[in-house]
């Protein structure tokens, strides 16, 4: 434990664009309060407006911090065989299963974490600025306890969904990262490329194409269903209730049984030892 | 007391060209052993293999232990410096300090304090901020404060200038050597190392081609000046190098008839570099 803690330690000095991402995000976001328009759209309830403003600062939050996370993955175990320092980190008493694991654990669970601790910050400081320059009722709807908790349980069900869900794509990141000899961003997107193509040529058909895609885009459908008690139709003055309830569309049982989120883990598993292995065996360019 | 590492039919091959073939050796504790040999002749091979950091086949002990299943184990109680200017550019000097600190049960945070004294570091500087000299110091105290079983060079002064070298050689006796001390160093600048060491190993062309505590040395080879007028006599004690210099031809005996050769010229012992290009050069002569 205490070596995964100093590993960990270890990945924040190196890759301090771990937090100065989001919070160069967070600046901007405080900035665009303070010295961008206010527009308080009449028509529009402000618990409706409040609640769409969580949501798509956490949107953008978590969109940024899949692709951050992707190219982590992607260079954590290139770069140090590049500048050789690799051979630094092998004299030390460190297993290659735990070096592989924590920058894992660094992709899946301390940035996403990082990044929503500072989109909270973000928010509670743009929607008050927000709130004290409108005068208006802004900030209340936004310190709704009920709208506030619901975008945390959003933060954590989708991280803990996200790690499990992507764990494929982070084991074949990790993969190539540990064994490529070069061009890493290139390995990661031609031999999917290539095999789809070939595919498509040969048999017609688009299975890898669709699964792919479906990997990369698809985890909402799993991971969610529409709140049954919230009808997005409707209008006026039932917009302001027509807010689905995030405690109503997370499903976990669905995610928890679906057998793409089953197929998906054992892949990633395999991907992920075979990552160690290569690691292991594997110390220069 | 079994020997530190354990070598039977050691073996690397890199697809067609085999850098090691069928190596045995033994390094007892207590031992400074040279690892001496031509560029591509094994040297880096079979240390790699030692160091876990590549696979091989054929018997291999480190320790007690097999390093390729258990490197992480190994380096409780061996460490290693492999190749110049591997520390990474962007951990600074006390973090690094805290990492290994962290990390290791062997460490001695004091002492890689006191030795950083010495050298122009300070704690506050970033790796990359360093000259390649103090690189190296950096990395050196760092090593030399593990109460390791083993130490592992790997060319540690490559490409330093004369002054670095230096230091980091005086560094090495004056700060960490002792009778307790098992050290393997494998380095080009034979002369630099030949007063250090206890044993020396030449390597060529993946094998071992010499293997001998350096008191045996003065027992088993024998170098005399022959002037023109007694070469038939000297050859036909049958040297295996000749080497002509200033007029006369030096040759080299092994298990020599000191008495005989007394006759032919003035007798000394090589010295490891002669020796050296002696044992080496025999093939092409």
């Amino acid at each position: 434990m205490k070596t995964y803690r100093w590993l960990l330690r270890r990945e924040l000095w190196e890759n301090r664009a771990i937090w100065l991402i989001p919070v160069v995000i967070a600046v901007a976001l405080v900035f665009a309060a303070l010295f961008g328009r206010v527009d308080v759209m009449e028509d529009v309830p402000s618990r409706t407006f409040g609640g769409m403003l969580l949501l798509l600062v956490g949107i953008l939050y978590f969109l940024v911090f899949g692709v951050y996370s992707s190219w982590y993955l992607l260079d954590c175990l290139y770069s140090d065989r590049r500048d050789k320092s690799v051979l630094f980190w092998k004299s030390l008493p460190i297993s290659d299963s735990a070096t592989v694991l924590s920058k894992l654990a660094m992709a899946l669970l301390v940035i996403p974490v990082v990044y929503f601790v500072v989109s909270d910050v973000s928010v509670l400081l743009t929607a008050f600025i927000v709130s004290v320059r409108a005068h208006s009722i802004l900030g209340g709807a936004l310190w709704s306890p009920d709208l506030w908790l619901q975008l945390q349980v959003l933060w954590i069900y989708l991280i803990v969904v996200s790690a499990i869900w992507f764990l494929p794509l982070a084991g074949y990141l990790l993969l190539i990262s540990a064994s490529a000899r070069r061009a890493v961003m290139l390995w990661s997107i031609l031999p999917p490329l290539a095999l789809g193509l070939i595919e498509r040529w040969f048999f017609g058909t688009h299975v890898i194409f669709r699964e792919v895609s479906v990997r990369l885009a698809g985890f909402p459908a799993v991971a969610f269903r529409p709140d049954p008690n919230a009808p997005w139709t409707g209008g006026g003055e039932d917009l302001g209730r027509a807010l689905p309830s995030v405690w109503n569309m997370i499903d976990l049982q669905g995610f928890f049984s679906s057998p793409q989120t089953l197929v998906g883990v054992a892949v990633g598993a395999g991907l992920i030892f075979c990552a160690i292995q290569v690691r292991s065996r594997r110390a220069e360019i | 007391m079994p020997p530190l590492i354990e070598a039977k039919g050691l073996t690397k091959r890199y697809g067609p060209r085999v850098a090691l073939d069928h190596v045995d050796f033994q390094v007892e504790a207590g031992r400074i052993v040279g690892l001496i040999g031509p560029n591509g002749a094994g040297k880096t091979s079979a240390l790699r293999a030692i160091l876990g950091l590549a696979s091989y086949e054929g018997q291999l002990l480190v320790l007690g232990r097999e390093p390729s299943s258990q490197r992480a184990q190994l380096m409780r109680d061996a460490s290693f410096i492999a190749d110049v200017a591997v520390l990474p550019g962007w951990l600074r000097v006390d973090r690094a300090i805290d990492f290994v600190a962290g990390i290791h049960p062997r460490f001695r945070r004091d002492r890689a304090i006191a030795l950083l004294a010495k050298t122009q570091v300070t704690g506050g500087q970033k790796i990359r901020e360093l000259s390649k000299g103090m690189k190296t110091q950096v990395h050196l105290a760092l090593t030399m404060a593990i109460d390791a079983r083993l130490l592992v060079l790997d060319e540690p002064t490559l490409g330093l200038d004369i002054l670095a070298r230096s230091a980091f050689y005086d560094a090495l006796v004056n700060d960490y050597m002792d009778e307790t001390r098992t050290i393997l160093i494998t380095t080009h600048q034979v002369e630099e190392v030949e007063n250090l060491l206890t044993d020396v190993m030449f390597i060529d062309r993946g094998r071992i081609v010499l293997n001998s505590p350096l008191e045996d040395i003065a027992a088993r080879y024998a170098a005399v000046g022959v002037s023109p007028d007694a070469l038939e006599a000297a050859r036909a004690e049958r040297p295996f190098f000749e080497r002509r210099m200033l007029g006369k031809t030096v040759c080299y005996y092994e298990n020599p008839d000191l008495d005989k050769l007394g006759a032919l010229g003035e007798t000394h012992t090589p010295s490891v570099a002669d020796l050296f290009v002696a044992k080496l050069s025999r093939g092409d002569a």
